[in-house]
Formats: structure tokens, C-alpha cells, sequence
């Protein structure tokens, strides 16, 4: 029971991390971003 | 992991279909969001390698080489797709390189072939990745999402350990970790080390992340998180896990600038957590202070003089598992009795094939003087790197470089606890610490690259641009 919760909790972090990772184009190359190229509305600041 | 204790894993394992489908189905989904962002596969090697999923599961995972299917997608999408301009090849990097031939060189003149064979199988591939895992970490992005992977993924092991911890007290070898086999982070000293080398790291991610950004709920689970990571040394009873407690305070009160009021916190949740810690605890950490008694930590200190010895006659080292060929006899002293009617008692012990029991007297045994020489070297340039980026970064509170100085003593602290653990068991190789390893390196490149791209701004460039130039 312990361990189904704790494997259910890290694994549901892991993927919400993942998908919210899909959305951000810092992933790969953050210089647009730094310059203010890539402000896109709505999408978290990054670096 | 030995071939016996596969074995023995089977006959344990109870079937778990829905568990062994929850697996495949959170693999599956990875994999496919690894295909629109390469990158995700190198994040999903490290959570297999960590968390090890076909151990947890009963049939289905088994027969697949996951493992080896993640690496080869994280390559080739490295490979073929990645912008590699940014990619750098540190010092640190060649010299795992040199470590691993080297280990491939012992390897093939080993003194147990078959051992140092299996042990190689593993080892290989955790150097392997942390060479190539600083190449794929170029942006701020990647460094932050493989430290969240990390994290969550030990926190599989973590939550778990921390509630039966609070439910049940634990006990040595007692707190059951998911899986019995007792090997990789799953084994009690090793996870009591890493679970409090990650705590700082967990903080800087409630604190600076964008992945969660910080809002009450992420600090909440960074501190539920984190006090899950204090009670795992408690449950596995494990000795070095104190110490790694204590050096992890005294780092905390080092670079705090209200050393006295948080001094004087810690001491009191100190003094207030002691009754309420299980006897197991507080018994074994006595023996301490009386290790002439503890077998454990007598057997410790006649390993250590027997692999001195055998360096002499081999300082190329024997390979892997070289410790197979030890055996020494010696007495262990303690006393009995009440107080006015005490004696002490002499035991004679007798033991052979005893494991290291230390990453420094594990390499050395193992891989020689040069062998030793080469890991010694990686940690070392790790922290003077680490803290020459804390202290160059520390007074950067502009937006785009307040996340580097607190990221770098994070590692800092962390790689200074896993070094303190390292003394009392046997964590050389360990993957994990190797994926720190790859974060300080990453780190380093990175930091490299901003500073000479900020120095090629121009001088009409923004004004906090120029600062980080002149920095």
C-alpha cells in the first residue's frame, strides 16, 4: 500500500514534469528565449 | 547485480500484474513524448537506471532490455537531431574516459574473472552515460530537469521509506525498500547517503525552479520531501547516515549569515527529536563510540589494512570484486555485566570475502593506485569547479543568473556528503553519484559558454548583460 503510494506519487511528478517539459522551447535552445525573442504569451519564464 | 541475487530477486517477487501494466504504460508514454523531445530519452535512462523499474515489476519488464533501448534512442536522438554547437568536452570527461579503459584493463586480468566481469557490466555502462549525459545538458532547462528527475525518481525509494519509517521505527537491513535484493539505491547505507546529499538540491528546486514553479505547494512537498530524506538514515539505521546528517547541518550553518539563530534552531530540534527517536536508533548509533565492540566496524578497519597490504604486492590493483581473496582473523572487545561487576570480554572473529566497505579503499583495491588517482582527481576538479562557480555567481541576483551560485553549493553540498559517505561503504561506482558528477559537469560547460557569450556582447548591449560580462 506504502509502496504503491509512493511509486503512484513519484511517477504521476515524473510525468507531469515530462509533459510540461513538451511545451518549452528553453529545452533545447534558450537563446531565443534569453533575448526575448521567443516571449510567448503565456509560457513560464525561461532562464 | 550478481547472478544470485537475480535468482533469489525471482523467487521473492510476488506477482503484481497492475503494477508490472502501470510500468509498462508510464514507459510507453515516455517514449512517446521522447520522440517529439529527444532529450526526454535521456531523462528516462536516468529515471531506469535510478528508480530500475524492471525490478519493482514481476514479468512483463523483464524480458525487455529497456535499459539498453533508452540509451540507444538518447543517443541517436543526440546524435542525428541535437544542436551539438554547444556541446563541450570537459577535463572531467576525459578523465572517466581513462577510467573506464582502465577498469577495462583490470578487467581482462582480473583476479575473479566472472565477478569482475558482472561488476564491469554495470560499471561500464554508468561511466558511459555520465560522459556522454554533460554533452546533451546545454541549456539551463535540461540542467533543472535532469536534477527534478533525480529527485523524483529517488523519492520512488524515499516516500515510501520515510512513512514506514514514522509507521514502524525500521531497523537495520529491516526497512523494507521495495525490493529485497539490497543492491543499488535500494541498499540502506547507500540510499540513507544519497537521500541526505539530495536535500540541498531539493531546495533549489522549490526555490528556483520553472518545471513547478515555486508556489505553496512545491515548498510544502520540497519539505515533506525532505524530512522524508532525514528519516531514511533512521529507518535503515544506519550509522553513516547520522554522520551524513550532521555534515549536512554543519555545511547548512556554514553558509547561512544567521549562523547563531539557525545553530540554536537546530540544536533544539535536535534535542527535541532524540526522545522520540526508536531505540534501534539511538542504540546503534552508541556503538559509535564503542566500535572496539561492533563487529561491523572492526571487519571495516581489518578490510582497509588488508587492501593496504594488497596494494603493495599489486598496485595496478586486482579488479573488480578483488576483495574476494581476503581473510583475517581479529579480537573484538567489549564489556559485560553491571557496572561494579563488569568484565570485558575478548571474542576471536574469523572472516573472509569481505566487501570494502569504502568507495576510497573499493577503488583502491580495485583499480590500483592509478585507478584511485583518476576517481580522486574527477571529484577533486567537481568541487574546486563547483565552488569557483558558487563564488563567482554568489552576488549575481540578476534575473537569468540568480539560479547558478545556489545551484552550485547545492552540488557542492551534496558531492562533500556523498565524499563523507563514501568513507564507510563501497559507492565507488555508484550511477547516481555519477549523474551528480554529469550535473556539476554540465553546469561547468554551461556557465562557460554564458560567460563567453556574454563576452562577446557588445558594448551598447543591456545593462545586466554587461554586468554578467564584467563578472
Amino acid at each position: 500500500m506504502i509502496d504503491t503510494f509512493s511509486i503512484l506519487l513519484s511517477h504521476a511528478l515524473l510525468f507531469v514534469a515530462c509533459w510540461r517539459l513538451l511545451s518549452r522551447p528553453a529545452l533545447n535552445d534558450e537563446r531565443d528565449v534569453r533575448n526575448g525573442a521567443a516571449a510567448e504569451s503565456g509560457a513560464p519564464p525561461d532562464a | 547485480m550478481s547472478a544470485t541475487s537475480e535468482t533469489e530477486l525471482l523467487q521473492n517477487r510476488v506477482p503484481r500484474p497492475m503494477r508490472d501494466l502501470f510500468f509498462l504504460a508510464f514507459l510507453a508514454s515516455m517514449f512517446v513524448m521522447g520522440l517529439r523531445r529527444p532529450f526526454l530519452f535521456v531523462l528516462l535512462y536516468a529515471y531506469i537506471d535510478i528508480v530500475s523499474p524492471q525490478r519493482l515489476s514481476y514479468f512483463l519488464l523483464n524480458s525487455i532490455p529497456i535499459s539498453a533501448i533508452a540509451f540507444a534512442f538518447a543517443f541517436i536522438g543526440w546524435a542525428l537531431i541535437d544542436d551539438k554547437r554547444d556541446s563541450r568536452f570537459s577535463w572531467r570527461q576525459l578523465l572517466m574516459l581513462i577510467l573506464l579503459a582502465w577498469c577495462g584493463y583490470t578487467t581482462a586480468g582480473a583476479d575473479f574473472p566472472i565477478d569482475a566481469a558482472s561488476k564491469w557490466n554495470w560499471v561500464s555502462k554508468a561511466l558511459i552515460f555520465a560522459i556522454f549525459l554533460p554533452l546533451t545538458l546545454r541549456t539551463r532547462l535540461r540542467i533543472e530537469a535532469l536534477a527534478l528527475v533525480m529527485v523524483l525518481c529517488a523519492s520512488t525509494i524515499i516516500v515510501g521509506g520515510g512513512i514506514k519509517t514514522i509507521l514502524s521505527g525500521g531497523g537495520y537491513g529491516e526497512l523494507n525498500l521495495m525490493v529485497e535484493d539490497n543492491s543499488g539505491l535500494y541498499e540502506g547505507s547507500t540510499i540513507s547517503t544519497v537521500a541526505i546529499a539530495i536535500i540541498p538540491l531539493i531546495f533549489w528546486l522549490a526555490r528556483y525552479g520553472t518545471i513547478f514553479p515555486p508556489d505553496w505547494r512545491v515548498r510544502t512537498y520540497a519539505a515533506a520531501l525532505a524530512g522524508a530524506c532525514l528519516l531514511i538514515p533512521i529507518g535503515t539505521v544506519t550509522r553513516t547516515g547520522l554522520l551524513c546528517i550532521l555534515m549536512l547541518g554543519a555545511l547548512m550553518l556554514w553558509h547561512s549569515k544567521r549562523r547563531l539563530s539557525y545553530g540554536a534552531g537546530l540544536a533544539a530540534l535536535l534535542l527535541t527529536a532524540v526522545p522520540f527517536l526508536p531505540t534501534s536508533f539511538t542504540d546503534r548509533m552508541g556503538t559509535i563510540r564503542t566500535y572496539q565492540a561492533d563487529q561491523s566496524a572492526s571487519t571495516r578497519i581489518e578490510v582497509w589494512r588488508w587492501t593496504l597490504d594488497y596494494v603493495k604486492d599489486h598496485p595496478l590493483g586486482g579488479g573488480f570484486d578483488a576483495y574476494r581473496s581476503n581473510s583475517f582473523a581479529y579480537d573484538t572487545v567489549r564489556s559485560e555485566g553491571e557496572k561494579t561487576s563488569q568484565r570485558i570480554v575478548r571474542e576471536h572473529v574469523v572472516e573472509k570475502e569481505r566487501a570494502y566497505h569504502s568507495a576510497y579503499f573499493e577503488m583502491l583495491g580495485e583499480q590500483g593506485w592509478p585507478g584511485l588517482a583518476t576517481w580522486a582527481l574527477i571529484h577533486v576538479i567537481s568541487l574546486i569547479s563547483t565552488r569557483r562557480i558558487r563564488i563567482r555567481y554568489a552576488d549575481r541576483t540578476d534575473s537569468g543568473h540568480e539560479w547558478i551560485a545556489p545551484l552550485a553549493l547545492a552540488l557542492q553540498q551534496g558531492h562533500i556528503i556523498y565524499l563523507l559517505g563514501a568513507i564507510f561503504i563501497g559507492i565507488a561506482y555508484q550511477p547516481f553519484v555519477f549523474m551528480l558528477l554529469a550535473l556539476q559537469i554540465g553546469l561547468s560547460t554551461y556557465v562557460a559558454r554564458r560567460r563567453k557569450e556574454e563576452g562577446k556582447t557588445p558594448i551598447f548591449a543591456s545593462g545586466s548583460t554587461q554586468r554578467g560580462a564584467a563578472a
